[in-house]
This record gives C-alpha cells, sequence and structure tokens, in this order.
C-alpha cells in the first residue's frame, strides 16, 4: 500500500514537472566544483570528487546537471561519464542503452545473439563495385551543401583550432 | 630475410629509371573484366608488382590527391564488401548533406566527399582517405540529434584531412605487404592498390595510435562548432557510449582502435576546458534528425 502510493506519487512529480529525462547513473572523471546554473560564472553549491558516483538528471550545453547525494548542482559534460559500476569500471547488465541520459526506448538493444564485426570480416572482405557506384551517386556537391546550410539557418562560424594538450600523467578514471 | 626482400625492394625502386608517379601514367592494369589467359597471368603478375612498388614509393614523398583518391576508393569498395549500404536513400542523403557541410569546413575542396550508413549493428565509423566516410547503422541508431552525427563525422572527416590512415600506409606497407599478389579480381577493383592496403579492408581494422584518434576528436569538435552545430554533440555520444558494457560485442572492434570513451571525454574535457564557453547558439536540429525506420 505505501509502495503504491510513493509509486503514484513519482508519477504525479514526474506528470506535473513536465518532460523530464529519467535521471541515469553516471560518475565523475575529475575533481569538479557543483553549480547554482550551467555556467562557469555560476554560484558554488559543493564539490564532487573524481571517482564519486552521481545520477545524472540534464544537459544544457556542455554542462549536466547531477545528484550528488543530497545535492544538486552542475558540471562540464566532459566531467562525467555515463553508466553505473563508477569510476573502476564498466557497467553491468546484459541490457545497453537505459543507463545513458537519453530518453528514446528505441535506443534500448539486447546485446545478446548481436556478434560484432571482427577483424577477420574485414580482412576478408571483397571489393563490392555495386555498392561502391551506389555510395558515389549519393554524395552531394559543395553548391548542394551550402544551399542546405542557409536553408535551415546553419551560419558557418570562427572556431580556432584547439590546441595540442601538454602531456600529462593524468590518468583518468575507469576503462570501459 | 624480410627485411632483405625489403631492401632489394628499395634497390629496384632506387635503380629504376626517373617515372613519373601519377598512378594514371603508372596503371595499366588489362582490363580486369575479361577473363585473363593462363599464359598473360603471369606478366600481369609482374605488372601488378611493379605497380605497386611504384604506387608505394609515392607513399614515400607527398601522395598525390589522384593516388589518395584512389586508394580511399579500394578501402571503401571493400569496406562495403563486409558492410552494405543501409537500404535508405532518405537516411543516405540527410548525411551526405550534413557530412559535407561539416566536411566544407576543413577547407578540403581538392576531394569529393561521400558519407554512407552501413548495414551493421556493429557499433563504429570509419574514415578511408579520399574523402570516403561511413558510420554503421548501429551507431546512427544511437544518435539522437543532427548535432551528434555533426561531431561522429567531423571526427573522420578530420581522419581524411589529417591524412591519418596515409601516414598509417607509410608506416607500415612495404614492410608487410609490398608485392604481395592478392586474390581474385574483380570489377572495378584495383589491384595495385589492393597489394599495397593488404587483404580486404583490414587497414580499417588497424588502430591509429591514441594520440591519433584524441586529435581526431579535437579537429572533429571544431568542424561541427564551425558549421555552425552545438560543438557538444561528438562529447554527447562518447559520453553515451561509455555506458555501454565493456563486453559489448558491438563495440569491441571500436575500443580495439580506439581509446576508451571515458579516456576520450577526459582528454576532450582537457583540451576544451572553458574554451567553448562563449560558443553559443549552436543548433542541434533535434526535431528533424532523421531517423531510421
Amino acid at each position: 500500500m505505501k509502495q503504491r502510493f510513493v509509486g503514484l506519487s513519482i508519477l504525479l512529480t514526474a506528470a506535473l514537472s513536465g518532460p523530464v529525462l529519467a535521471a541515469s547513473p553516471g560518475s565523475l572523471i575529475r575533481n569538479e566544483t557543483l553549480k547554482s546554473q550551467p555556467s562557469a560564472t555560476a554560484m558554488s553549491v559543493g564539490s564532487v570528487a573524481r571517482g564519486a558516483a552521481v545520477e545524472i538528471i540534464g544537459r544544457q550545453g556542455g554542462w549536466v546537471q547531477v545528484q550528488s547525494g543530497r545535492t544538486r548542482g552542475w558540471v562540464r559534460l566532459l566531467s562525467v561519464r555515463a553508466g553505473s559500476g563508477g569510476a573502476a569500471g564498466a557497467g553491468i547488465g546484459d541490457v545497453v542503452g537505459i543507463a545513458t541520459n537519453k530518453a528514446d526506448p528505441s535506443r534500448v538493444v539486447a546485446v545478446a545473439g548481436v556478434r560484432g564485426l571482427s577483424e577477420e570480416d574485414l580482412k576478408k572482405a571483397a571489393f563490392n563495385p555495386a555498392e561502391l557506384a551506389k555510395l558515389e551517386t549519393l554524395g552531394v556537391t559543395e553548391a548542394q551543401a551550402k544551399a542546405f546550410a542557409a536553408k535551415s539557418g546553419l551560419k558557418a562560424a570562427t572556431v580556432a583550432e584547439l590546441p595540442t594538450p601538454q602531456k600529462q600523467n593524468n590518468q583518468p578514471g575507469g576503462t570501459n | 630475410m624480410k627485411r632483405l626482400a625489403f631492401i632489394f625492394a628499395l634497390a629496384t625502386l632506387v635503380s629504376a629509371p626517373a617515372y613519373a608517379f601519377k598512378l594514371k601514367d603508372l596503371l595499366n592494369v588489362p582490363d580486369q573484366n575479361k577473363t585473363q589467359q593462363p599464359a598473360a597471368a603471369s606478366g600481369t603478375q609482374q605488372k601488378q608488382r611493379f605497380d605497386t612498388q611504384a604506387l608505394a614509393k609515392t607513399l614515400f614523398g607527398k601522395t598525390s590527391t589522384e593516388d589518395e583518391i584512389r586508394i580511399g576508393r579500394q578501402i571503401a569498395g571493400n569496406l562495403l564488401g563486409a558492410m552494405p549500404l543501409v537500404r535508405d536513400d532518405d537516411l543516405q542523403r540527410y548525411v551526405n548533406v550534413v557530412g559535407r557541410w561539416v566536411a566544407e569546413q576543413s577547407g578540403r575542396n581538392d576531394i569529393r566527399w561521400y558519407f554512407g550508413v552501413l548495414d551493421s549493428e556493429d557499433i563504429n565509423a570509419f574514415a578511408a582517405p579520399g574523402g570516403y566516410v561511413f558510420l554503421t547503422k548501429g551507431l546512427y541508431r544511437r544518435l539522437s540529434n543532427e548535432a551528434e552525427l555533426a561531431g561522429v563525422l567531423g571526427h573522420e572527416i578530420a581522419h581524411i584531412t589529417h591524412k591519418d590512415h596515409l601516414k598509417l600506409l607509410k608506416q607500415t606497407t612495404l614492410i608487410s605487404t609490398l608485392g604481395q599478389a592478392v586474390g581474385e579480381n574483380f570489377k572495378g577493383s584495383d589491384q595495385a592498390v589492393q597489394n599495397l592496403i593488404g587483404n580486404g579492408a583490414e587497414i580499417m581494422a588497424r588502430g591509429l595510435d591514441k594520440d591519433t584518434e584524441l586529435a581526431a576528436d579535437r579537429t572533429g569538435v571544431v568542424f561541427a562548432a564551425r558549421a555552425g552545430y552545438d560543438p557538444w554533440g561528438l562529447p554527447t555520444v562518447l559520453q553515451d557510449l561509455t555506458a555501454l558494457p565493456a563486453g559489448d560485442q558491438r563495440t569491441s572492434l571500436l575500443y580495439k582502435t580506439h581509446p576508451a570513451p571515458a579516456d576520450r571525454l577526459a582528454a576532450l574535457g582537457d583540451a576544451i576546458g572553458p574554451r567553448f564557453d562563449s560558443l553559443t547558439g549552436g543548433k542541434d536540429f533535434k526535431d528533424r534528425f532523421y531517423r531510421i525506420r
């Protein structure tokens, strides 16, 4: 009875708060400060250590909102890896896609029965002229790509090449 | 012994008269559609061996765009032999316009660019020299918007503009595959190039080194951002991949040839830091993103 009530209230909360992404497990791959807003200049509301398990609640730009214990805050997207199991390793389970912060159910695919592409498959691959011809008919011209961008409102922006980082002995957590 | 053979091959190249190493001049492989008479076969093989050596030599220097395309085309044709295209022209066209627009930001307009979604549940993406870019249906299905697609394609476009696979060929080919005569002829297949690249599309299973992959991540993110997309597409895809179990068969080749996604995330984080904080207004077109039926 009590459980049922809890279930109902969760449902109600979800319905009232609109389309929210289901929280999914994640963990920190570096020490981070939790921010009150998705912005570097926002107030700090706490800190999370590398390896700490969090719940990923949402994303905005280059930031993700996480729940760490009782504290909720924003950290940089690139500081968080997804999946349960913390920094030590891979998530467990035979169903994948669930533990992501994406809500599309079609992404839940059972692993069982899917054999991956192997090196041997590539070695044995025989040249396929028909498929290559097909591929080459699908290519678009520079002018077509520009027209597509213009129609979409995609404007080319000036963005500098990222510098090559200095060599660091900074082993990030996790080997997935 | 192998070394001796290699030196001999080099010596042959050095002592050869000055050739123009333009492939079209070099190649005079007989029409492969016609059945060859056994008597002519050995001559053809010799010719192919010579062509391969000459082609390999061009790799020592600056590879011409023409050669680059020819090598990439053969690799692409082989890869398509392992995995055909998804039979969905709308999907393929969509990926081509997005990809071509991202490629526009790379500054390489001396090549045609081709993009294809491969009919495989494996999770991976590939780039072959000369502008051939692929991603699998398995990876495409995990994407949730156009900015993510742009980021994935950006990474592959970066491999092509950095000429990573050509460099790999330069490092490894002569020793391992020079002069090998390979298999049957297929219509349109380029034997001299095939001799150079080993068996089938195995070069796509040979990993580039870690720094090369991380560099492609950095450049890929920048290309997508230059195209007007939300720069967080590729990082989001990498983050999504960190959630997959390590033993997932669909990622075994990806992880054999790439650093672990968590390491890629960390490295991108180091590189980007606060640099994109002022970069707002990038688009992700979640609503129009093409979903595979």
